[in-house]
Formats: structure tokens, sequence, C-alpha cells
């Protein structure tokens, strides 16, 4: 018979005679979800990643991470509006991750140390596939195409590849040596066959590029001046909003003005005011029906905060929740402009309605009124499938329902930004892969994203986001970049920062914390990709290693 | 030689004659002088001791606990909130039969808050399974600490050696202390057979399912019960190594004719013989001392009270809503006894009241009383209570007659 040793000593191990697992009414399990900066990153990018391997200083490896979704990261890191970060669940403990800021290191580190694009050349008889625009979407896709292993051939209207980011947008805020710095490592690529000074419907033509080429992508941009009046009455010094950009961008001219009023509330209408008070403007007006970004602003304008506030630094007026109700002209040339304060408020319905504030009407002298109010698409050498739209039809795939030609970016009024244009880039190539059998590769599923409620924030400290310098207002000119941009060392400590949001940070809080020792550290074992297995054996469910888990990446299933 | 020492410097050197490899103590209130005087021997090196100060007595207990486990010489020292604190520990210590030694410096338990001494701290553990021993003055603590180490070892018990906080704790007394060669002589190296080694791994505290548990119990009990020998015999031994016994489980004075007999625990022996000695006028009482209240000594105790018509056991504690505790015990050990006698139980000198000598005279006139009082607080002043909350007297002492 066996027998009870004085004050109950056992072998090791004795204890295991006990399943204590059967007690359990729930399990817990790894379940790796979508950090909300990746959820939120329109090109695709899974920020947390990159930014682990920042952390730990492997800046290249972080990089090349970086460029598997977005091969653009100079680029973006200076002009995206980073919805990463207005996603980022540290926004809610104190400031949000400067993923822009680490975007940008990398981007530049890759330019400076000529870091080779994660890529082999593709095979000599691959299908080629015609790119029309090295815009964003244009060179997104023929990276991404390469990397599924086709070759790719890009036609570009202008000299230069860039698109928008290379003609319109000023060397202050986007220098033209990083655009050309990164868009030709790309187009230099073994598979990618650069074609500068190629028009759709002057050069090349859709039909013969069907005929020679295995598929078709069409990111030929939206840059057509979109007709602009009020009540019928337009200047006849009217300039388009792009046009003026463009004009500067090329030859560092606007026309002359000294009072100007830009309408519309977007970068561009920004980057617009901001370089006729560099060409000697003596009173620059931005008017926009929308509000000043702020908390609890419903209506916010699309430019980015920071670049609103440098240009009211650099002495923009800003006339937010401002309609133009008249136009003033004299002759034919602009004199004034009529404004009326408008607010979006509830109507019965309680739907957002724009109304305009009877009496509330005031005059303003300008002698130039340029429109930054959105382009149209430039349907030449594409009017079949445009079919009098104004946007090229394309679902989320990019697929535009004639026979092997897909669309991205600008092109299919879907994206509005760089970040956008990347995505739909991306996806297309997949989509075209798939459609030429190069890839069994499905769309990826969307994972549940990672609340902030799901965190548990004790285990992480208060830190100061890294904000990086940038020019004070007398040093700034036409062409020094006024954001600085962060430092190496300071992008490793502001990647030190990320929460690291739904994925294992091997902290062994679950495997330390657990009263049953349930939880196996085994990296080897852990095929879900964590460190640690649970041994249903014995885990009894109670739930601590869920709550202590500090990125919300062991969750609780009820097993009755 | 004989010294002046304050009890709990005297504890100190005792603990420290006894070379323990582990002390560990919370060392605020409260506390005593004792495990100051311990880290001040340790500090000056006149003690070699791995000495723990740690951040409550929940800690300290568990420190000794695991100490000893892995095979060492273990002690620390409490009283009132911290060993209720340490309750959950104690239970541990004794289930695990874990060899070691606690000094309770007797006291009061709040609320209301009090510093003084009673016994409701060591009463309230009184079920934990460790061994309690209760002192009657500085000496006998000295000589009951070396005592109780060697009691654990043979025992594999733990020992709670039970001070009355303050009025020994902390009153100078001429005490003999022994020297380093009797205490070896007389406590052998700790060695304890189930220590952890890490060469030859073990599990200590594990699971006990129903199938198990009670057979634990079991034998727990059983080897608390028969601690008395271990008890006994190291009184004895240190008798002839000292030439001073402490009266083994339980002590008996008084004219082997009495009629009445008063049983205490503690320090207020000393004052019932001075009372006893101070008023020939009346009846000369047998005092019973029960020294171990853990084990229960229910033989030696009927034999004490061989001859008596009375007992009124005196004690410091109460179980609120039933009786005195020492009280029911005595009665339930006297229970269909031939020959019995009338057991009633009082309490008094709680929370730090004065016992006076005139405490004599009034547990004679209760003895001699034809009513029986089965329990009450001897030394209440009811004036001092809204009327509300003094009770009808018959709700705190029943009178019903002689129930012999």
């Amino acid at each position: 018979m066996k027998q009870y040793p004085r004050g109950g000593i056992a072998e090791p191990g004795a204890s295991l005679a006990y399943h204590t697992g059967s007690w359990r009414v729930q399990r817990p399990v790894h379940v790796h979800q979508a950090a909300p900066c990746h959820h939120a990153c329109p090109a695709g990018e899974d920020a947390q990643a990159y930014l682990a391997l920042v952390e730990q200083g492997a800046m290249q490896a972080a990089w090349e991470a970086l460029v598997s979704a977005n091969p653009l990261p100079a680029i973006t890191g200076r002009v995206c509006p980073h919805p990463c970060e207005s996603g980022c669940n540290r926004g809610q403990y104190d400031e949000p991750v400067s993923i822009h800021g680490i975007e940008r290191v990398l981007g530049d580190e890759a330019i400076r140390n000529n870091w080779a694009y994660p890529v082999s050349a593709p095979a000599a008889d691959a299908p080629t596939v015609a790119v029309i625009g090295a815009g964003p979407a244009g060179l997104s896709c023929a990276w991404h195409l390469l990397r599924r292993g086709l070759r790719v051939v890009v036609f570009e209207s202008e000299t230069e590849p860039g698109g928008i980011c290379a003609t319109a947008i000023p060397e202050y805020r986007l220098p033209a040596k990083v655009v050309s710095a990164e868009c030709g490592r790309l187009l230099a690529l073994d598979g990618i066959e650069f074609q500068p000074g190629q028009q759709l419907g002057r050069d090349v033509s859709l039909h013969d590029l069907k005929q020679q080429y295995a598929a078709v992508f069409i990111g030929a941009g939206a840059q057509q001046a979109r007709p602009w009046n009020i009540d019928g009455v337009t200047p006849v010094d009217l300039h388009d909003g792009l046009a003026v950009l463009k004009e500067w961008t090329r030859v560092g001219q606007v026309p002359p003005a000294a009072r100007v009023a830009v309408i519309g509330g977007g970068n561009t209408a920004v980057d617009l005011c901001r370089v006729f008070k560099r060409a000697g403007a003596s009173q620059v007006m931005l008017v926009t029906h929308s509000g000043m970004p702020g908390p609890g602003v419903p209506d916010a304008m699309r430019a980015l905060p920071r670049e609103l506030e440098q240009a009211q630094e650099e002495g923009v007026e800003i006339l937010a929740h401002r309609g133009v109700r008249r136009l003033v002209l004299r002759g034919e040339k602009v004199a004034g402009l009529e404004t009326v304060h408008m607010k979006k408020l509830p109507d019965a319905n309680g739907r957002l309605r724009r109304v305009a504030f009877e009496g509330t009407e005031s005059l303003i002298h300008v002698d130039m009124v340029v429109p930054a109010t959105g382009q149209d698409v430039d349907g030449t050498g594409f009017e079949e499938l445009l079919n009098g739209q104004t946007y090229l039809s394309a679902n989320a795939e990019g697929a535009t329902g004639a026979d092997r030609v897909f669309a991205g970016g600008d092109v299919t009024g879907q994206a509005g930004t760089v970040a956008a244009a990347v995505g739909q880039g991306r996806r297309a190539a997949a989509a075209i892969a798939r459609a030429l059998g190069k890839t069994a590769e499905t769309p990826r599923r969307s994972e549940a994203v990672v609340a902030f409620s799901a965190l548990n924030t004790e285990y992480f400290e208060a830190g100061k986001r890294h904000h990086g310098s940038s020019l004070p207002v007398a040093e700034r000119g036409i062409e020094r970049e006024v954001e600085q941009g962060l430092g190496l060392s300071e992008a490793r400590a502001e990647a030190g920062r990320c929460l690291s949001c739904g994925n294992c940070l091997a902290c062994d809080n679950c495997y330390t914390l657990c009263p049953d020792t349930a939880v196996l550290k085994t990296r080897a074992e852990a095929a879900d990709g964590s460190h640690y297995v649970f041994d249903y054996e014995y885990c009894k469910g109670c739930g601590l290693c869920a709550n202590e888990c500090p990125t919300g990446y062991i969750q609780m299933v009820p097993e009755l | 030689m004989r010294q002046a020492l304050e009890g709990s410097q005297a504890i100190a050197r005792a603990v420290a004659l006894c070379r323990p490899n582990v002390v560990s103590a919370y060392p605020i209130t409260p506390q005593t002088h004792i495990v100051e005087n311990i880290a001040k021997l340790v500090a000056d090196g006149e003690l070699k001791c791995e000495y723990v100060s740690v951040e409550s007595e929940h800690s300290a207990a568990s420190v000794a606990l695991g100490a000893a486990a892995a095979g060492a010489r273990a002690y620390t020292a409490s009283a009132s909130q911290g060993i209720l604190l340490m309750c959950e520990v104690l239970y541990d210590i004794a289930g695990l039969r874990i060899p070691m030694v606690l000094t309770c410096a007797n006291r009061a338990v709040s609320a209301p808050l009090s510093i003084w001494n009673d016994h409701q701290d060591s009463m309230a553990v009184r079920d934990a399974g460790w061994i309690q021993l209760f002192c009657a003055d500085n000496q006998e603590a000295v000589d009951t600490t070396i005592q109780a180490f060697r009691i654990a070892q043979d025992t594999d018990l733990p020992v709670m050696v039970c001070v009355d906080g303050f009025t020994l704790t902390h009153t100078l007394e001429p005490i003999d202390l022994p020297t380093q060669q009797q205490v070896d002589g007389f406590l052998p190296p700790f060695v304890f057979a189930r220590a952890l080694d890490p060469r030859k791994p073990l599990s200590v505290g594990t699971l006990a399912t129903p199938e198990w548990f009670t057979e634990a119990r079991h034998s727990h009990h059983g080897a608390v019960l028969a601690a008395t020998d271990a008890i006994v015999a190291a009184d004895r031994d240190w008798q002839q190594v000292s030439g001073r016994g402490c009266g083994g489980l339980l002590q008996v004075d008084g004219p082997a004719d009495a009629r009445i007999g008063i049983l205490c625990m503690g320090s207020v022996v000393g004052t019932l013989q001075d009372a006893r000695d101070a008023m020939p006028e009346l009846p000369s009482a047998r005092i019973i001392r029960l020294r171990s209240f853990r084990p229960f000594p229910a033989q030696a105790l009927r034999e004490a009270c061989a001859g008596l018509d009375q007992v009124v056991v005196l004690e410091r504690a109460l179980s609120p809503g039933a009786m005195g505790i020492v009280g029911a015990e005595v009665r339930a050990a006297l229970y269909g006894v031939a020959g019995a006698p009338r057991v009633q139980s009082v309490a008094a000198g709680l929370g730090g009241r004065d016992m006076p000598l005139t405490l004599y005279a009034q547990l004679i006139a209760l003895a001699q009383a034809p009513a029986t009082t089965d329990f009450a607080i001897l030394d209440v002043e009811l004036d001092k209570l809204p009327a509300a909350d003094r009770y009808p007297e018959a709700a705190v002492a029943v009178s019903s007659g002689d129930r012999s």
C-alpha cells in the first residue's frame, strides 16, 4: 500500500498525476492580431515588425521588412499623413510612436548605404508586364511584380520617375534627390526596364501594350485640372493649383501675385500657400470648408497638422470653416472673394450637412485665387476603359474588368495618398501574378485589430515621443528640408517605444506567473511563432497569463 | 552567572546560544527587542547566522519555512497582528512538519488597537498544529527557548514559545544564562532528514487529494499529541544540564490537601502565588500552571486536579460568544471523570489590564460561590459602558446552581 510520507514530500513530478486541465472551462490561446498601425497603413506596412528590428539595431533587416510592403519609404516617411500613428495604441498611453520618422530614417539609410533590394532577378523567359506611370502606384506594382518573379517595363510620360512626388511636391518638404534616388534604385533593379518620355495614347497604345505584354497596369494618376467656378464665374487668369506647384517644382516660379487665396484643405493647398509665401506674396490665405484639425473636430482638413502649423508659422492665414460665396471681378480679373462662415451641423435626420451662416459674409481683397480642390483623370489613351466616368473603375484587387488590364493609384479615385497608391499597386501586382499563374497566394485575410484595452500597460514605461527638429522659420527657404527627421539613435530609441500590440514579446510573464507551470518555454515547440506552449493537461484556465500578457497576444476561449 | 537582563535581550541571547543558521524577522511593530538584539549580535560578529530582514511577518515566516526545509535551524519572532499575518504560513510550517522555533511575545489583537499583553494572538493560531509552550518568567523563557529547538527537531514539529509581552519581554530580571558548552551538550546540531538537496530533488507542499488529506491530518494530530514525551524529556534533560526545570507539561504548586484549584498560563502565576502568601486568611489554593497548551496535557491535568472540589480557570483570552478557550478545554478534559471538580471559567487582564493581588480573593470567592459561573470577564467595569452595551449578567455569567 502506498503511504503518506511525513510532511507530504514527494518525488519531483509527483503532482503530474493530477491532471488539473480537467478543471478548465476556458483555455488560453495565442492569437496573433494586427497591430493598429499595421491595420491602418494603406500601403500594408507592418510597422510593428520593422520597429522591433530597429530597436535591436538591425536597420537593414528592418528596411527589408519595410520594403516587403512599401518600396518607397524615404518618400512616404516624408509625405504620408501616417494613419499608422493615428491608430497607434501608444497614443492612448502617452504619444504615438513616430512611425513615419523611423520609416524615413530607414529609407534614407537604404539610399545612403545602397542596400540591395531583397529580390532576385526574374527568369529570362518570365512573362513581362507593362506598367503605365512611374508614380507611387506604378512603382509599387512593378516592385511587387518583380518580387513574384515577373519582368516589368515601366512607361512614364515625364523624363523622371516619381509621379506627383517628383513634379508637384516642393523641395522643402520632399527633396528631389530623395525621390530620384529612391525611384532610381528601384528602376535600376534587374528585371525592371524604365522607358521615360513615353506617353500613353501618344507614344504607346493600350492596344499594342496588351498585344506585347502579358498584362497591363495603369497607374496614370489624376493630374488634369478640375473645372472650377463660382456660380459659373471663372476669372480669366485662373491658375490651377497642381499646375502652379509643377511650375514651381520645375522652374522655381509661380505666377506673380501679392495677395493670394488658395481654396482647399488638403496638402496641395497648404503646399501652394507656402510656395506663394516663399515666392514673395505679401498675404496668403487658405480658404476651406473644413475645420482646423483638433480633438473632436468632425470635419478637419485633410492636410497634415504639422504642415498646417508650419504654414502658419511662415505667415499663411488659415480661414477655416469658410466657403466662397462670390467672386469679385474687376473686368475679368479677380479682385476679391466674398466668403461666408460654414459648418457641418446635423440635419433633421442627424446627418451632418454643411450649413452657411447668413450674415457672416465678409470680403477679402485678393489679386489671385488658386483652387486646389482636386484633379481629374486625363483619360488620353484609355478613353474606352474610362468610358466617360470621372475615374477608372477597378475593384480592390485592381481588376478593371478588361482582360489582363489592371489599375491603381489616383487614376481609380480610391487612393488620395502615396501610401494608398503603394497599397493598390501591391494588391494589383498580386492579382496580376495570380492571373498569370505565377503565384497561388490569395488576398490576405484581414486580422482582428488589437484594441488598447487588450494591452496590459502596467508593463510599459512612459516615454516621450522623439519629434525630430524642424528648421526655425527664419532659416526656411526654397530648398532646405524643413523637417530634419530623426537621427539613427533617436530612431532606435523611438522604436523602443513600440508596445508590440498583438505580438509575443518573449517577456516570460505567462511563463513566470502561471500558477500551474502549465506554460512551457520552448521556441522549438511553439509552432505558432510565440516562445511558449500551453500544457493543457495541467492548465486550469485561470486566465492569469492572458491578463498579464502586455500585448494582448493571449486570449481566453470558452470551452463549455 | 546571574545578570540583570531585559526579557527580550535574554531570549535573544538564548536563541544565539542555540546557533541558528537563519533568523528572519519583520522589524516593525508589533515586534520586540528580541530580533533587534539578534540583529545586533549578528552585526557585531558574535553570532554567525543569516539574518533576513523582510517586508512582512508573512514573509518572515515564509523565509524561516524555506530555510528550515533546506536544513537550516531557523527562528523568528512576532506578536499580535504579526502572528495573525503569519497565520497562513504557520499552518504550512506545521502541516509540512518543519521543525523551527518562534517566540510569540503575547499581545492583544486589535480592534480596538492595543499593544499590551494578553493571549489572544497565540490562541488565534492554536489549531495551526504547532507546539505551544507558555512561560512563567524570563528565566523560563530562556530555558524554554533552548528546549524548544530540541523539541522541534525531536518531533519534526514547530514550537511556539509564548512569552507575555511587556510583562516579561520588556522587564529586567536576574537571569542565569547558560554557557555555550551547556547548550551544545544539550542541543545536538540540527539535522533534518527531509532537508532539500538540489542533488536529490524533492517536492514540498504538493497537493493532497481527499484520498490523502485525512491521513495527513491524522499523522499530524498524532505527532502533536505524542510530543508530550519530547517536552517532558527535554525539560528533564535540561534540568540535568542547568539545574533548572520548567515543570514539563504543567506545574502544580500548593498544599496537597487544597480543595480549591486555580489554573492559569503565563506570568500571572507569580502574582497568584504572591497573593496567596500575602493573604493567609484566605483558603490556600492549588495553583496549576499549564506550560504546554499544545499538546493539551489532558491526562496530566486530571492528575493535577485530583482531590479538588473547585477549579477556576483564569485566562487572558476568550472566544466571544462561547467562553474561555482554556476553560472549555479544561472542562472537556475533566468531563465524565469520577469526582472531578466543578470548573468555572473567567478571563482577566485583557489588553494589558493590570492583574493585582486582589484578583486572588476574587477567584477564591468565585470558587466558594454556590452558583456556577460558566464564563465571566472578571475585571470588567460595567459602569464604563452605555447601559445598552452592559448586557444582562445572565448573558455573560450563567448561574445555574452547583453542577457537581
